[in-house]
């Protein structure tokens, strides 16, 4: 089943497109990463999820409840952006108040967030004083409050140091696991490519990638090659059948076979120093769908 | 929404609230202190004309009794104010005046407005997306804390005010202490409804202000525009400022005064049941376009 089904979902404002038909479809028990740059229309996309905003055009689905619904947006646990708090009620009482806005819930609820979210020893501090990796637990506790069967976190790891984002990337997939779907946009790209089974790239307000991290869009083995000075000529004469890349004596070669890359070099009488096969990370190959949408961008006068 | 109502309840108690509604008890006191202290001058030296304070003619001697006999008459009468039972006159009055504005202006600005400068708003409506709700315990919430105000002056004022007249040196007050309790649960129960009317202009300046120093100053000014309008004799009996008038029927005050309003409203005389009538649709156009503004983009 669908958790989050958006069919040609638009958003303008006046003359500019922020969303554009913008297709997505999560499952039920997956971490889904939502990808892009600045700009890109991903907080648009989250705040019409959330039905703060309405589509210009297109449908959206939550948890089988076409929008705007109310009562799918109230079974949604939510962090948009940098997560604020009222000041002057500590971080418990905040949590009380955030719960009685939805509805309330069972006492015991506060304690488990709470722990789960590593602030169990401040929970009687004002929020005032909290630090912003602190308010961002809180904002995830905030979130999980009442065990919602689906999460949307905007940044969820922002301002948290390395110990606190293994433990929100521990936190994030026992909650898949319980069944909860994770709906996350990220700019930690390592973050999305360890934790999400899914990720979309939304580039100028259109998804231009989907699929799971390894295997996103082009995304292929590639090798590289490194070979003496003196044979670099040869070499890129040798590889040319191949999409390639060259520096300072390194090939990177768009293939996905180290053999087929080393037969062609010794058939030309060039011995390669070293051939390995490489995957791009998450993050080499973000960048390059990016560069590549604004290319065209570009191409097209936009 | 019981729930919700009691989410916005506790979000009250904080410093801001606290301290303006402490801020309106203490002018209630003051106010109280002063106009005894000055009908205890006035009773001292009566004001009398210049003309005969030098002169023993027959016709000086009757102004200077009337004199002393109107000096007499303001501070019985406002030793008789100061008792418990008359005393609500003042707080309800000042509640249903300026003063009761200025709380409610400052009230709406950081429990309503508040919510865009703390970007908190985004979410209160994640958790409740029923956004009449959030407008109806919004403003519930303002107005049940001007009332809750109303009584703390009230209840302050009946402890210490009779007090404050006798430190004073004002006559002695012979009636029983409660004696006016009903006439001033009246004019306190017509205040009610003036603070659930500026409760509601302010919870509309919240969705227009979306700030706590805009919210705070679109209600004061929006009132403060019909007190000015009010002093229009063409059209001061449209303005809301003339329908409070008329339905809290404020006369004009003597040492200790009743309100803060009276004396900007020369635009025409509106009758009770009319000034409850405007106060009531004033209300409503304020709620219309809470309702209006509020069902767009609030979040940007």
């Amino acid at each position: 089943m669908d958790v989050i089904s958006c069919e040609r979902l638009t958003k303008r404002f006046g003359v500019t497109v922020a969303v554009s038909e913008l297709d997505l479809d999560v499952s039920a028990g997956q971490i889904y990463g939502f990808l892009g740059p600045n700009g890109a229309g991903k907080t648009t996309t989250i705040r019409m999820l959330l039905g703060l905003i309405a589509p210009t055009e297109g449908q959206i689905r939550l948890l089988g409840r076409p929008l705007p619904d109310p009562r799918a947006v109230a079974q949604t646990g939510s962090m948009i952006e940098e997560p604020a708090f009222y000041p002057w009620l500590t971080g418990r009482q905040n949590l009380q108040v955030l719960a009685a806005e939805g509805g309330g819930c069972a006492a015991s609820e506060f304690g488990r967030v709470l722990e789960g979210s590593g602030l169990s020893d401040v929970a009687g501090r004002k929020v005032r004083a909290y630090s912003q990796g602190m308010r961002q637990r809180l904002g995830l506790a905030a979130a999980m409050l009442g065990r919602p069967p689906l999460l949307i976190i905007d940044e969820p790891t922002n301002g948290l140091d390395p110990a606190g984002i293994r433990e929100i990337r521990g936190l994030l997939r026992d909650l898949a696991a319980d069944g909860t779907t994770v709906f996350m946009s990220s700019h930690l790209l390592a973050e999305v490519e360890q934790v999400c089974d899914r990720v979309a790239v939304i580039v100028r307000g259109r998804v231009v990638e989907e699929g799971a991290p390894a295997g996103l869009g082009a995304i292929r083995r590639r090798i590289r090659v490194q070979v003496d000075a003196a044979d670099i000529e040869a070499a890129g004469r040798l590889l040319a059948r191949w999409q390639s890349r060259q520096l300072d004596g390194t090939f990177l070669v768009e293939h996905d076979s180290g053999r087929d890359v080393n037969a062609a070099l010794a058939a030309g009488g060039v011995i390669a120093d070293s051939v390995a096969a490489e995957l791009p990370r998450l993050e080499d190959r973000f960048l390059e769908i990016v560069k590549e949408e604004d290319a065209h961008a570009v191409a097209a006068g936009g | 929404m019981l729930w919700l109502l009691a989410a916005e309840f506790r979000k009250l108690v904080r410093p801001l609230v606290w301290g303006t509604a402490l801020v309106m008890v203490a002018f209630c006191l003051l106010i109280t202190w002063a106009a005894a202290h000055n009908a205890r001058a006035g009773l001292a030296s009566p004001r009398i004309p210049d003309i005969c304070a030098k002169a023993a003619t027959a016709q000086c001697g009757q102004v200077i009794a009337h004199a002393h006999g109107a000096a007499r008459a303001a501070a019985a009468a406002t030793g008789q104010l100061a008792q418990p039972g008359e005393v609500g006159h003042v707080a309800a009055g000042m509640l249903a005046s300026l003063p009761g504005l200025l709380l409610i202006a400052m009230i709406a600005g950081g429990h309503w407005g508040g919510e865009w400068g703390s970007r908190t708003i985004r979410q209160l409506l994640c958790r409740e997306g029923r956004r009449g709700r959030v407008l109806v315990a919004k403003w519930l919430s303002i107005w049940v804390a001007g009332v809750a105000t109303l009584l703390a002056c009230w209840l302050v004022l009946a402890l210490a005010a009779p007090g404050v007249a006798a430190a004073s040196g004002l006559p002695a007050v012979h009636s029983a202490l409660w004696a006016g309790l009903g006439s001033s649960a009246s004019s306190a129960g017509r205040a009610v409804v003036v603070l659930g009317m500026f409760a509601a202009v302010g919870t509309a300046a919240g969705t227009i202000g979306r700030g706590q120093l805009a919210t705070t100053a679109v209600t004061a000014g929006s009132m403060l525009l019909a007190l000015l309008v009010a002093g229009i004799a063409s059209i001061g009996q449209l303005s809301p400022a003339s329908f409070v008038q008329g339905w809290m029927g404020f006369e004009p005050a003597g040492y200790l005064p009743t309100n803060f309003w009276s004396r900007f409203v020369s635009g025409g005389h509106v009758g009770q049941l009319a000034g409850l009538a405007g106060v009531l649709v004033t209300a409503a156009v304020a709620a219309a376009i809470a309702r209006w503004r509020f069902a767009t983009d609030v979040t940007a």
